[in-house]
């Protein structure tokens, strides 16, 4: 597909950053029909998450089984990678920037290198190849075509430039390669340059840098993977040995009191130690105990709780609440010496451990505040960009957006939505709005080649001296052309260099072939490629079979050169036979829907439906209630202190008054049909329940949760108990009654990390902190208790726990095993018995307020109703259940639903406001097509061998076979994702499965032991 | 359904031994849908003997076919043409099914390849258990819908023997008591006083006492 | 005879075994030239008429390359692979060509060292064995062709 606006200014967004969050940014706009330049000072992209062994709360290596396929062509068209590149002016504002960047010589040609490797082999001083530490990067992220292949050459450290040009065999080495400066016109920026991660070299009191075996959490992650510098094998630095004991200490760098630490919470460390420990227990069970000291365990994420439920209970991870000031290594000994204070008890205890990990956290870098400033956009007082409590990626410069670390400190999933999220906001910018224009690139009409016996064309690839230097590519052409069906056999150098794919496609077209098979790289990075390439001469682009003769020969078989050449005609032989068995096949297409339908009005809801309505899209915005304004409308303030009802009812406003959204109150959905991109669904509406059916490409659902009201601590018995919502409200409307009072207790965690809702509701600590400052500022002589289990103040927000902390409210913790009392006191008051740890005694308060921190829980009845009308899946506690937790956290796992807000997970307005933004920009990337592709490599059931037995209904991994009204299975080819598990399990041998059915399969062993019956 | 499973392979290739030219027939209907005769398993055991013959040293050929349902005589008439040239049958469909086959192709040797175990339902993927004995005279409405014929051990009609423990019957802890299925049953359908209706002797000449059994509809009968 | 080379068919999915594989070559990790991929999408999608074909065909060995637990694509694919490969042994056992012959093995797209290892061990494993017994008849009947 080619666009008219790919390269006009006003359709291209600049992307700073090419971390999760800048990858994320680009995608989303690229696929939604935008084009993108991404630059980024390393010398390839991936950022962080590249140097991860697995990541939380999955435990697996979630970047190999889910980053997207950034190859297909379409969207490579859209997208401009510029690394070792920093942005030096900015001028112009939204709508129209002109950004000045520098780009550092690399020189190295990256349009000739081939990423062979020889320079690094020869002269590894001078030869830099960084994939992020990880030789999994690369591959791993599954587009080294679009990735820069990481090589770079550092010109000081060379001594004999001449050899060094000379090793190339792809003549790719510049040695007068200079520094470029260029101007990019764009229509807006999005900021997502990631974080620096704290250096405890200077905190000499942890022996960072005098003890090998004190290492920080990111060095740990390289030594637990399996590709890092101990190929997995978990020894310590110092010597080699397995290590018994491991401790973690958290707050290295953040909510500091130490040297050059930041005041803030880094956010993502105690998940990443967790994991790191659970990792650790996992592949050494009992020999190895692994002890994290913290000082509140922060997982108030998505089902985090469990996560933290499942360390210390499945894997015996020791969980020690105490922040130890040193770690001491005695002279002559081996272990490093810990003391700390167990709780509850007077005196301090020593304990020494094997190793000692650091929980690290994050920081802005010196050169990010430096292209703020060069940008011109605020900053908090740590270097954090300043955004706003209801534009959470907006920067203090319109069209200026910021994602991921450089917002706040977070994890990855909170990153991936800021990415999307600012992907909506930079693109609500830019004056071309991303129509696109729809014009096919001119392919020529496909030839029909039914009847035709087949005529092979094989194609062999030296790739250079890769697959050339070990194999005689000339002596295997002849030997294809000796096979049977084969027509022309032909050596092509570098098979994907743009002069030979066109030499293919007039072969191809003289030959009159109508099969081909590729002899040359792998065919996850290249089969695209040359399914276009033949596609271009008029064949059908699945008569294609490649021959991986480089990964998987002569790469891997250099030293036995004879075998390998046994081999590589083998897999010649192999791909000939598939090839001939080759079918053409469609990409089965269907118009796109481009409506839109919002369930649920509240926040989330609301902005989805205005950002998908202001790219033009038309919005069915159904709310249950007979009003807008869902949960935020009984709120006021939110913790930065702005005002959340005018906030709401300008909302309000704004979706009435826009033409594209449609409002339907009183809606209740009753039933649903379709394909993604082609969705009905029905609703009742208003107290007449009429019926009302719409049309929509993708669905967002944005139901919100329910306040939780547990039956605990008298509310609802006494007027004295009330929650922090009502607090909220109360502390606006009567501040003459908060003057009045002389004690206030807020108990944290009613009703949430209990048996019966074990998550956390995320929100409730900051609610506390925030109505505690109110209180406090209204009446400054109130004594405000906020008894509480963790304090989960994260990011930013640890700041303002800090002040109330200033300000003299009594943050008093209790455990779960012994909850504070409550009983009805005198005067309406009501009196509170807690044990205050500190001093180890019972305290009783006479409270005039007593205020329940009661989170939210999910709206189980009418999520329940919905989860089985759209066939979506839901967490234990009812809330939606994204496709992925890491990756994909607003899409849903059923393709064209997008998810926002509280019906995700608890969270408060700001974060809502930013998933609702991320929902608008993950739909509109399928709302962008014009059509919608449901792939070839689907099964396809033959209803003459059909026995309808259920076998593939009961083994199809998603759910979409099913026996139809005739009587056979049908499988819906826009639901089916290729898998082929039904096709080896029926027992009729009914299903076949496109591009690997069982003809095909055969074919390759049948011509692999020719050789043997001939 | 009827549910069977696959013979051993030895016993099938002891059977065709002696012949060179072997034509597999599989049938799509029950087992098909209990993975023992369908499409598939024809393909697997073809190759197994393939395989297994050839590792002892001998070539043989081996057609495969597999009929919509091998116990009608019209869908085994189909393979007729297929008769030429071969030299014994294999049949991997039920009892009934090799029969027919056997009926049709008076002179060529027909082998089973499957034991035809019981009628069944399945459990879940994978699993089938006994559900009927084809007894003749149905007593399901009386016993809440589980039948003490295919179900208890003992067949007993009235009631539980001494031998159930914990809702298990003695012979296995595997095995579910009939018996107490049908207590729960009951209780649950408020239908307990249904038990203590003796239920009399079982006339089994249903049962196939009485002999070979067949219905005969003179509507259709031809 | 000459030296036995075994030939082993390697069926390894798309999203990580195969990954492997090419990861094992882009860190130039030898392995014996005996193993031969088939690439299926999913582990889940080897059928097992295409490991009983395999064997048919003369190979010696035969395995199944999927993602770890918990990685599959397809959320289980490689646990339906696992289970149909044990049934699969029993059949070989019976047919005479001996379960020792199939393998099941998991690994990340990472695990190019670990995918280079495993091919070593499993044609280590096979030539230890001999060769397959279809596989020596096979090879007498083309001799006895050829002469």
């Amino acid at each position: 597909m080619s666009y008219q606006l790919d390269n006009k200014p006003d359709n291209r967004v600049l992307v700073v950053g090419g971390g999760m969050g800048g990858i994320r940014t680009m995608l989303d706009l690229a696929e939604s029909g935008h084009s993108v330049v991404l630059v980024d000072s390393a010398r390839s992209i991936g950022g962080l998450m590249t140097q991860l062994d697995r990541t939380f709360p999955t435990n697996n290596c979630d970047l190999c089984t889910l980053s997207p396929h950034l190859s297909q062509s379409g969207r490579q068209e859209r997208i401009e990678l510029l690394t070792m590149t920093q942005i030096t002016g900015m001028e112009g504002e939204r709508g129209a920037f002109s950004v000045t960047v520098k780009t550092a010589p690399r020189y190295i040609d990256m349009e000739k290198c081939t990423a062979c490797g020889e320079c690094f082999k020869h002269f590894p001083d001078c030869v830099r190849f960084t994939p992020g530490l990880d030789h999994r990067a690369p591959t791993c992220m599954r587009y080294p075509q679009a990735i820069p292949q990481a090589y770079s050459v550092d010109m000081a450290a060379c001594k004999d430039l001449q050899a060094l040009v000379d090793i190339c065999p792809a003549k790719a080495i510049v040695p007068d390669d200079t520094e470029k400066t260029r101007t990019i016109e764009c229509g807006s920026i999005v900021l997502a340059p990631g974080a620096e991660v704290f250096d405890p070299k200077g905190l000499d009191y942890l022996g960072y840098s005098s003890q090998p075996d004190i290492v920080t959490s990111l060095e740990y992650e390289r030594i637990l993977s399996a590709s890092g510098p101990t190929s997995g094998q978990l020894v310590r630095p110092s010597d080699k040995k397995q290590p018994q004991k491991i401790a973690w200490i958290q707050c290295i760098g953040s909510r500091g009191i130490q040297k050059g630490a930041q005041s803030y919470c880094s956010s993502a460390c105690c998940m990443f130690a967790l994991k790191e420990a659970m990792v650790t227990k996992e592949r050494f069970q009992d020999s190895i105990e692994a002890t994290i000291f913290y000082m509140d365990m922060r997982t108030f994420g998505k089902d985090y709780e469990l996560y933290l439920q499942q360390a210390k209970e499945r894997f015996g991870v020791r969980l020690v609440r105490c922040r130890p000031h040193s770690v001491v290594h005695k002279q002559g000994a081996q272990g490093l010496e810990i003391q700390y204070l167990p709780e509850g008890q007077a005196q301090q205890v020593c304990e020494e451990f094997d190793m000692v990990v650091l929980s690290t956290g994050f920081l802005v870098g010196q050169q990010t505040r430096e292209m703020a400033n060069i940008l011109g956009i605020d900053l908090d007082s740590h270097g954090f960009a300043k955004t706003g409590s209801f534009t959470p990626v907006a920067t203090s410069k319109p069209g200026i957006y910021v994602a991921g670390l450089f917002e706040s400190p977070k994890d990855i999933p909170e990153t991936m939505v800021q990415g999307s999220a600012a992907a909506c906001m930079a693109a609500g910018d830019l004056s071309a709005k991303g129509i696109l224009s729809g014009q096919e690139e001119e392919f020529p009409p496909e030839r029909d080649i039914s009847g035709e016996e087949p005529r092979v064309g094989v194609f062999l690839c030296d790739c250079g001296e890769n697959i050339g230097g070990v194999l005689d590519v000339q002596k295997l052409a002849d030997y294809a052309q000796s096979l049977p069906g084969v027509v022309v056999a032909q050596s092509v150098g570098h098979g994907c260099s743009s002069q030979s794919m066109e030499r293919i496609t007039s072969i191809v077209e003289s030959e009159k072939l109508n099969r081909v098979v590729i002899g040359g790289c792998s065919p996850r990075t290249h089969e695209k490629r040359f399914q276009d390439t033949i596609r271009k001469a008029g064949l059908n682009p699945y008569l294609l079979e490649m021959a991986n003769i480089r990964d998987q020969i002569t790469w891997v078989h250099a030293a036995e050169p004879e075998l390998a050449a046994k081999k590589a005609q083998s897999l010649i032989r192999m791909a000939v036979g598939a090839a001939k068995m080759a079918r053409p096949l469609a990409d089965s297409t269907l118009p796109m829907n481009k409506n839109a339908l919002v369930v649920g009005g509240g926040v989330a809801g609301m902005t989805t439906a205005l950002e998908l309505a202001r790219h033009g899209h038309k919005v069915y915005l159904a709310e249950r209630s007979a009003k807008l304004g869902g949960n935020a409308a009984k709120l006021r303030k939110t913790l930065e202190g702005e005002d959340v009802r005018a906030f709401v009812n300008g909302l309000v406003e704004k979706v009435k008054a826009s033409e594209n959204i449609s409002v339907i109150t009183g809606a209740i959905i009753v039933d649903h049909s379709g394909i993604p991109g082609m969705f009905k669904t029905g609703m009742q509406v208003g107290p007449q329940m009429f019926y009302r059916q719409v049309e929509h490409g993708v669905t967002v659902l944005a139901t919100g949760a329910l306040g939780n009201h547990p039956d605990q601590y008298l509310l609802g018995k006494s007027d004295s108990v009330i929650t922090q919502l009502e607090m909220d409200s109360l502390i606006e409307d009567k501040p003459e009654k908060v003057k009045s009072w002389s004690n206030v207790v807020m108990i944290q965690c009613v009703g949430s990390r209990s048996p019966e809702n074990p998550n956390c509701s995320r929100i409730c600590c900051q609610a506390a902190v925030k109505n505690a400052l109110r209180i406090v500022e209204i009446n400054p002589d109130a004594r405000v208790f906020v008894l509480y289990r963790d304090m989960r103040t994260f990011g930013l927000s640890e700041d303002y726990y800090q002040e109330a902390r200033q300000k003299g409210v009594f943050f008093v913790r209790y455990s779960q095993d012994a909850p504070p009392k409550v009983d009805q006191g005198q005067d309406g008051c009501v009196k509170v018995v807690f044990n205050e740890p500190v001093i180890g005694a019972d305290l009783e308060v006479e409270a005039d307020c007593l205020c329940l921190s009661t989170g939210l829980v999910a709206d189980d009845e009418n999520n329940e109703d919905l989860a089985l009308i759209f066939k979506l899946p839901r967490t234990k506690d009812g809330f939606f259940l994204e496709d992925h937790v890491k990756l994909r956290p607003v899409d849903l796992p059923v393709p064209g639903f997008f998810v926002a807000g509280t019906a995700h997970s608890p969270k408060n307005i700001r974060d809502s406001i930013a998933q609702a933004q991320a929902a608008a920009s993950r739909a509109r990337t399928m709302l962008a097509a014009n059509e919608i592709s449901t792939g070839a490599a689907v099964a396809k059931v033959d209803g003459q061998k059909c026995a309808a037995c259920l076998i593939c209904v009961r083994a199809c991994p998603f759910g979409v076979p099913f026996i139809n009204a005739e009587g056979y299975s049908q499988i819906d080819p826009a639901r089916c994702r290729g898998c082929g598990v039904c096709a080896a399990a029926c027992p009729a041998k009914a299903i076949q499965l496109m591009q690997f059915e069982d003809d095909r399969i055969l074919a390759k062993l049948e011509s692999l032991f020719e050789r043997m019956v001939a | 359904m009827i549910t069977a499973e696959r013979k051993p392979l030895k016993e099938i290739m002891d059977y065709i031994q002696p012949f060179n030219r072997i034509l597999l027939v599989g049938c799509n209907e029950c087992v098909t849908v209990c993975s023992a005769g369908g499409r598939k398993e024809v393909g697997l055991l073809s190759s197994a003997l393939q395989s297994a013959f050839l590792s002892a040293g001998k070539s043989i050929e081996i057609k495969e076919h597999t009929l919509e349902r091998q116990c009608d005589p019209e869908y085994v008439e189909e393979i007729v043409g297929m008769m030429d040239g071969v030299d014994a049958v294999v049949s991997m469909a039920c009892g009934c099914g090799v029969q027919e086959m056997a009926r049709r192709y008076k002179n060529k040797p027909v082998f089973p390849a499957v034991n035809t175990k019981f009628m069944g339902a399945s459990e879940r993927q994978g699993v089938w258990a006994e559900r009927c004995q084809g007894c003749g005279n149905c007593l399901l409405g009386i016993t809440g819908g589980i039948c003490p014929i295919a179900r208890c051990s003992k067949q007993l009609m009235n009631g539980p023997c001494g031998g159930s423990t914990n809702g298990k019957c003695e012979i296995s802890k595997e095995v579910d008591c009939a018996w107490q299925l049908i207590w729960d049953r009951l209780k649950m359908l408020g239908q307990e006083d249904r038990y203590l209706d003796i239920i009399p002797a079982k006339d089994w000449r249903t049962a196939g006492g009485g002999g070979p059994r067949k219905i005969v509809r003179e509507d259709l009968a031809g | 005879m000459e030296k036995f080379e075994p030939v082993i068919v390697a069926f390894c999915c798309h999203y990580c075994a195969y990954t492997a594989a090419d990861m094992a070559g882009s860190q130039r990790l030898d392995y014996p030239p005996n193993v031969k991929i088939i690439r299926v999408p999913c582990s889940g999608k080897v059928d097992a008429i295409h490991i009983l074909k395999a064997f048919e065909r003369g190979a010696d060995g035969v395995y199944v390359a999927g993602c770890l637990e918990g990685d599959c694509h397809f959320k289980n694919g490689n646990l339906k692979a696992e289970k149909q490969v044990q049934y699969l042994r029993k059949s070989l056992d019976e047919i005479g060509i001996g379960g020792d012959r199939l393998e099941m093995v998991f690994m990340s797209a990472g695990m190019g060292e670990f995918f280079a290892r495993k091919a070593k061990e499993m044609t280590e494993k096979i030539r230890e064995l001999g060769p397959s017994p279809v596989h020596t008849q096979l090879e007498q009947q083309a001799r006895q062709k050829a002469s």
